[in-house]
């Protein structure tokens, strides 16, 4: 992989990127920006704590199991992946596609990071995020 | 807001202008630089150059993420304070809070809340780092740490939802665990590590608390400084 290097001296790593113009201090400026977005967050957390408030289901009781067991929404899809397909493939497949997922700025050699450069990586993410959504509904629902 | 749009050389290298008195002031800044000499340095430090590219709002979800985790430690401390691990007192300590504690429903319903949040914000993070290809060199590194922040934010979920001890947290639970059982040679040695024996019990509770509230948070905030030195170092993926 060949480096590019800018007039500024600084390396730079994928050709598609441009010189960084005129940029701002993190301090005052960009913390302010984000000390907003913080506080619409934080306003949004009390609304939603104060109307919905969490709930409690009656005392665990290890004798009686009830109807529906499901987990947090963000564990739907491989709760949903498990009940698809062989024990064995169910359990390992989540733990792979993990690793592999870590593992990514190793194995995805493209230099380039403009998203409209990289047509199959941008294929392949809308693939993993429309089955990772349907298998999350699907767990839901199901 | 005053908007000062653009750093100049004073911002950069303090010691030209300010940073020559800064040296020499007195105050508490005077006082502790003399000490420990870190005045320049705190004040590059402070003044990093952002670049404007990053100034939108799917570069605000990595920092919403560290905001909603803030919360959760907030807020854990409080609960901790009320909340006992052990099957006879965990439920009736959870509704302890709920009812009797003062604004304690507030604080446990935003804890459950600012957790929904952070997977929420997490994984959109996680997409807009994938799309804008800021995963490659020089950045490996930084993106295998937020995976590994990822691991251990949904391991605060899965030992967090077993605390409440409530019909619903136990039976999650005991599926949970169970699935670790399906993995071939190893699986009924982490079921029963997970459980701290063959079934769910008094033993599971005080483990996930443990774990919950001792393991993932040193873990966490070790990967979370790692992750902001690295931006630091390397700075955010140039404007594409």
């Amino acid at each position: 992989m060949s480096r590019v290097t800018l007039r500024t001296g600084a390396p730079q790593w994928s050709p598609d990127e441009k010189p960084i113009e005129d940029p701002i201090p993190f301090i005052p400026n960009h913390i302010l920006g984000e000390l907003v977005s913080l506080l619409l967050t934080f306003a949004v957390l009390i609304v939603l704590a104060s109307l919905l408030p969490a709930g409690l289901e009656s005392e665990a009781d290890p004798l009686t199991t009830p109807e529906h067991v499901k987990p947090e929404w963000y564990f739907l899809a491989v709760y949903q992946f498990l009940k698809l397909v062989p024990e064995v493939l169910g359990v390992l497949a989540p733990v792979v596609a993990g690793l592999a997922l870590t593992l990514l700025p190793f194995l995805d050699r493209e230099p380039r990071r403009n998203p409209r450069r990289r047509p199959l990586a941008m294929a392949l993410l809308a693939a993993a995020l429309v089955a990772w959504i349907g298998l999350t509904i699907w767990g839901k629902l199901s | 807001m005053t908007d000062r749009t653009s750093v100049t050389s004073a911002d950069l290298n303090p010691a030209d202008s300010a940073g020559a008195a800064g040296i020499a002031a007195g105050g508490v800044r005077g006082w502790l630089d003399e000490r420990f000499g870190l005045g320049e340095a705190l004040l590059r430090a402070l003044r990093k150059p952002v670049p404007r590219h990053a100034r939108t709002w799917s570069y605000c979800l990595g920092g919403l993420t560290f905001f909603a985790f803030i919360v959760q430690v907030v807020t854990g401390i409080l609960l901790a304070m009320y909340y006992k691990p052990t099957p006879e007192n965990a439920y009736d300590s959870v509704l302890f809070v709920m009812n009797r504690v003062p604004f304690g429903w507030l604080i446990r319903s935003m804890h459950v809340w600012s957790a929904h949040l952070m997977i929420v914000t997490l994984f959109g993070h996680l997409i807009r780092v994938l799309v804008t290809g800021s995963y490659k060199p020089p950045r490996e590194l930084n993106w295998v740490a937020g995976m590994l922040l990822l691991v251990v934010t949904l391991a605060f979920g899965f030992t967090g939802y077993l605390l409440p001890w409530d019909q619903r947290a136990f039976w999650a639970t005991v599926v949970g665990t169970e699935s670790a059982n399906s993995v071939p040679v190893v699986g009924p040695a982490i079921l029963h590590l997970l459980r701290g024996g063959p079934e769910v019990t008094d033993l599971t509770l005080t483990r996930f608390y443990a774990i919950h509230v001792l393991v993932l948070p040193a873990v966490m905030v070790v990967l979370l400084l790692l992750h902001f030195v690295m931006i630091r170092r390397q700075g955010i993926s140039g404007p594409l």
